[in-house]
């Protein structure tokens, strides 16, 4: 049977914009925090998106993203235009990164955005295509 | 302490208005990458960084971050002080380089991400299951 869905909303990002990178995540953050969801559960989905949403900005064209909230979990997707992920496995490793000079002076490039996701999420999901794009899928339970 | 100890005892140049001094700061944590502050900061902790960009706005705001101090004497453009403003997130200058200011702030009391009772529980999360002003 379907979830109910309390709240949906997409977004789209742009790659390369830094003028307004962090403004979906802390958009998410703020509905989640009016739906009154627990502190620890607005943390982990404000620091997944925000990983996330950097990770669109930087390294891809464009990112769609997903988010709905049902009475069981947040649950955000992000489908991406990009050049994808050649090794998903090394993407995911802490301190692997290919962050050009120019994004670790902007305080990025640590190689931590997807291990972040993942240690903060309770489903992760990814897939990538090579000159494709990459396919976000995570989930935090509500409970 | 408060805010306003913290830029007696660092010798800062306040960016923001006096009364968001005020603020009580029991954690800190230092760095330059936006991740680590993610990955390893207290919520609710003051950031140390060099990094002067929007993007410390935005972790602050993701993490409730109660306040950043500008090392080396970096000092941020005006529409981030502007945008703090607006938020009312504390920022403050120190002419300290990084080590330094952390190390005063830590032999005057203050603690950076993992507690004592954290490493007790066995917990490793950073996150504080109490919602931040």
């Amino acid at each position: 049977m379907a979830q109910q869905v309390i709240y949906n909303q997409s977004f789209t990002i742009k790659g390369g914009d830094f003028i307004n990178a962090g403004s979906v995540s802390v958009k998410i953050k703020k509905i989640l925090k009016e739906l009154g969801l627990k502190p620890e559960v607005i943390y982990k989905v404000a620091i997944c998106c925000y990983e996330a949403e950097m990770n669109t900005i930087m390294y891809t064209y464009k990112g769609y993203v997903d988010f709905s909230i049902t009475p069981e979990e947040v649950v955000v997707k992000i489908n991406d235009e990009g050049p994808g992920i050649e090794n998903i496995e090394l993407a995911m490793k802490e301190g692997y990164s290919t962050a050009t000079p120019q994004m670790r002076e902007m305080g990025f490039g640590a190689g931590m955005g997807l291990p972040n996701i993942k240690k903060n999420s309770d489903v992760f999901e990814i897939t990538s295509e090579v000159l494709k794009g990459t396919k976000l899928l995570f989930k935090i339970f509500v409970s | 302490m408060n805010l306003k100890e913290i830029k007696e005892i660092l010798n800062c140049r306040n960016l923001s208005d006096e009364s968001l001094l005020d603020t009580e700061i029991d954690f800190c944590i230092a760095a330059d990458l936006m991740s680590d502050v993610l990955r390893f900061a207290r919520t609710g902790s003051l950031l140390l960084t060099g990094i002067t960009n929007n993007q410390v706005l935005q972790v602050a705001e993701i993490m409730d971050l109660r306040g950043i101090i500008f090392v080396r004497g970096k000092e941020p453009d005006k529409e981030i002080i502007a945008q703090a403003k607006e938020r009312k997130l504390p920022l403050l200058i120190t002419e300290n380089l990084l080590f330094d200011a952390c190390g005063i702030l830590f032999s005057r009391g203050l603690k950076g991400g993992k507690t004592r009772l954290q490493e007790k529980n066995g917990s490793t999360s950073n996150i504080q299951p109490v919602v931040h002003d």
